[in-house]
């Protein structure tokens, strides 16, 4: 009977892209389903132009283990998902029916799914300004090249003041249990750092292989080749800066190690994420050194809406020795509104002439609390995308040079800073912060900023 | 932070000027030995000289990234206070500031002609050095190409070669140098040498016997020449013996009187290094590299012996004796 009365509802619709809330409606039904046994005799794939049979097979193959109608459904879901995750089609839809012919076997089901490829080449000009900046970019994607999800993508961007950067990366996914994902890219970038006093130029390429070895423990295995060419930005850079000016070639190994179970990337209401980063460089060039990151982010749901979330980042940079060379843009620096809120950017730690030096070593920590608007304006909707909170921040810098122990250099001279601000949601990827920040204790050289801080950015401590 | 516009610049120079030459004045540049190419060594000897004449006192720094330092992107650069300075007119003007000057006694016609002098320096020689350096192909190949990438890693020398290069030949494209031949420049050369030997005539240096910078900087230009052994510069030079006997006195009397001093500090402040830094392998190197050095310093003196050992050294030998002793 379920059968039947799914297939009626499916007929109904105009369009082969099927609701799938619909089958919510039929909860009340859903027992019948459980008990109706199904079987999948053929799954068609309508629409494939260019990409291969053997990508797609792959994907659907689940299917075929489904005993029950709901299994099939809720597998048919699934592999949906998962055509879509591919980054081949544009839309997807789902077409289930009793299977006919002579070989139908008698609770045989005939699954159709309906796609519509990307076109071969998505692309678009647009211009943006930025840092007393402004600039054009164009971006070039051709989806799907080879019909196995293999993918190329171009942005170049030329500013006004002949900062050209570009980005040219091919990607390409394996199938299989691991989520086995290989990418390669080319990019020239430009960047400046006020607060330091130098800009640098980077050219440079990547390749990337990541993989999963648990279902949610994503590793990346990189290598990272990159000419930096580091100039001060302006006459007043202090000459500590115009000493490091030149350029170096970097060649770096990189192990990210990832746990993200979080439900959500801006505002979690639970969950951690563990991320830890080894980066070796040495092998070739001649910058030298072994860096460990880790940073860790904990979420923990209170009464109502309210959210603590504690998070740590620490690093350590050693060098290889004197005959290789550290850039500026190796160094760890700390403060700023993504990092230790309540101080400039870069602005804890050793200065020259006002200009940020970086360190070899830091650790920074947060406490938040996350609470709704207060009043809850907007509930449900606009109001969703904004969150105050309530933070304190501490943390610490510092080189290894000198004779005093390292445990005892990394307690001492801890600066805090705490404060109250309104958090907002940019899609999901970044969000924005206004804060008014209390530093409460730092050194003589730090430069402190009390009062409103305003910060945007995709990774937050 | 702020921005730098030509009058900050300028307050800047002038609030520098009331304080008298410091200490600690260094002066930047590539390592001699490895790196330094015959324009830039030209530039580097010039400033140096210039600076002895006026007897300011000053400590060489040998950088691998110097070009990249200066705010020009051109070597020589001093350090004095907080200003940075780069090449040698700019230095002789901030010199000039502190109420040091040799030409002060001059006339101003006569300041014009230094201009004029070193203008044509620059235009000729200069040009013709990085003629040389980096479009003629043997000398690219063997000499430009493994000394300028001698600091960078494989494959980032060759980058930097690279790139190097399509700066100089667009400058020398903009001057209208790079559509000459190699027998042009050479020609070229000999034009401005015999130029600046008329002008010298029979004089010790150009404005009689008081050096200016014209001749420091004329100075730097000749002696990098014979460094260089390139044989058809030498022998061009050679057509003009009077420019041989000008150098050859700039430099016993101003460069070689401070050499033995220099080369003395150089080692005292490498091994100081050595000890903080508390390398071996760090301090072998230095060490080789202060021998070559003095042999090098040999050498140089030689090479300018054995040119002038050709040259009739007459009006030489009065002004040897008692006549520098003013100065």
């Amino acid at each position: 009977m379920g059968i039947v009365h799914a297939k009626e509802k499916k007929h109904g619709l105009a369009s082969p892209n099927i609701n799938y809330d619909d089958c919510d409606s039929v909860e009340s039904r859903e027992i019948n389903l459980e008990g109706v046994r199904a079987r999948v005799d053929r799954i068609h794939i309508n629409g494939l132009a260019r990409t291969k049979d053997d990508y797609v097979k792959g994907v659907v193959q689940d299917l075929f283990d489904a005993n029950d109608f709901q299994d099939v459904l809720l597998k048919a879901h699934t592999v949906r998902n998962k055509l879509n995750s591919m980054g081949c089609f544009q839309n997807i839809g789902v077409f289930i029916d009793t299977s006919k012919g002579p070989k139908a076997t008698p609770d045989g089901l005939e699954i159709t799914f309906y796609v519509r490829e990307l076109k071969r080449v998505v692309g678009g000009i647009n211009t943006q300004v930025g840092d007393n900046e402004g600039s054009l970019v164009i971006g070039l994607r051709a989806p799907n090249m080879f019909g196995r999800g293999e993918r190329i993508q171009t942005e170049f961007s030329y500013g006004s003041k002949n900062t050209n950067n570009f980005n040219l990366s091919f990607v390409k996914p394996f199938t299989g249990r691991h989520n086995p994902v290989f990418s390669t890219s080319v990019y020239q970038a430009n960047s400046e750092w006020p607060s330091s006093g130098y800009k640098q130029v980077d050219l440079g390429f990547i390749l990337d292989y990541g993989i999963n070895s648990w279902p949610l423990i994503r590793h990346n295995f990189q290598w990272d080749v990159a000419v930096r060419d580091l100039s001060v930005l302006t006459k007043g850079s202090s000459f500590a800066i115009r000493e490091e000016s030149g350029s170096s070639l970097k060649s770096a190994l990189r192990h990210i190690f990832s746990i993200d179970v979080r439900d959500d990337n801006i505002f979690p209401s639970c969950g951690s994420l563990f991320k830890f980063t080894t980066e070796a460089a040495g092998a070739g060039g001649d910058v030298g050194f072994v860096k460990n990151d880790v940073f860790l982010q904990t979420n923990l749901s209170l009464i109502g809406d309210c959210v603590l979330q504690t998070s740590a980042n620490a690093g350590i940079l050693n060098s290889l020795g004197n005959d290789w060379k550290l850039g500026l843009m190796d160094m760890y620096y700390l403060g700023g509104p993504l990092s230790l809120r309540g101080f400039r950017m870069r602005g804890v730690g050793p200065h020259s002439e006002g200009d940020a030096l970086g360190s070899t070593w830091f650790w920074a920590s947060g406490l938040h609390l996350f609470t709704p608007l207060p009043f809850r304006p907007g509930k449900g909707g606009f109001g969703e995308l904004f969150r105050t909170h309530l933070f304190v921040n501490a943390g610490n810098i510092g080189n290894f040079e000198g004779d005093e122990d390292f445990m005892e250099k990394v307690k001492t001279n801890i600066r805090v800073a705490y404060g109250i601000g309104v958090a907002m949601r940019l899609g999901q990827m970044a969000r924005i912060e206004i804060n008014y920040c209390f530093p409460h204790s730092f050194q003589e050289t730090d430069l402190s900023q009390p009062g409103v801080q305003f910060g945007i950015g995709v990774h937050f401590l | 932070m702020f921005p730098s516009t030509p009058l900050l610049d300028k307050i800047q120079y002038e609030l520098g000027a009331q304080e008298p030459w410091p200490k600690d004045v260094k002066l930047y540049q590539p390592y001699e030995v490895e790196q330094i190419l015959l324009p830039d060594n030209a530039n580097c000897l010039a400033v140096q000289a210039f600076l002895r004449m006026c007897n300011l006192n000053f400590e060489i720094v040998s950088k691998a990234n110097a070009e990249f330092m200066s705010p020009s992107g051109k070597v020589p650069f001093i350090r004095c206070g907080a200003f940075v300075i780069s090449e040698l007119e700019p230095i002789v003007q901030f010199v000039n500031t502190k109420g040091i000057s040799l030409t002060s006694e001059l006339e101003n016609d006569q300041k014009c002609d230094i201009r004029a002098y070193m203008s044509l320096v620059h235009n000729v020689l200069e040009n013709a050095e990085l003629y040389l350096c980096w479009c003629d192909k043997e000398t690219y190949n063997e000499v430009t190409k493994p000394r300028n990438g001698s600091v960078y890693p494989w494959p980032l020398n060759h980058l930097q070669n690279w790139t190097k290069r399509s700066h100089v030949i667009k400058r020398l494209k903009m001057m209208g140098w790079y559509s000459k031949t190699m027998d042009q420049v050479y020609h070229e050369v000999e034009n401005c040498c015999q130029a600046l030997a008329d002008r010298l005539d029979g004089k010790e240096f150009f404005f009689g016997k008081k050096y200016t910078e014209l001749d420091a900087l004329l100075y730097g230009h000749i002696y990098s020449i014979l460094e260089s052994r390139n044989a058809k510069l030498i022998a061009i030079l050679q057509k003009n013996k009077n420019l041989l006997t000008h150098s050859q006195l700039i430099h016993r009397h101003i460069m070689q009187k401070h050499f033995d001093d220099k080369l003395l500090q150089r080692l005292k402040s490498d091994h100081r290094k050595i000890k903080t830094r508390n390398i071996k392998t760090k301090a072998k190197e230095v060490e080789k590299r202060s021998h070559i050095e003095t042999n090098k310093n040999i050498r140089r003196n030689q090479t300018i012996e054995n040119t002038l050992t050709e040259t009739e050294i007459d009006s030489l030998s009065d002004v040897d004796s008692g006549d520098l002793s003013d100065y």
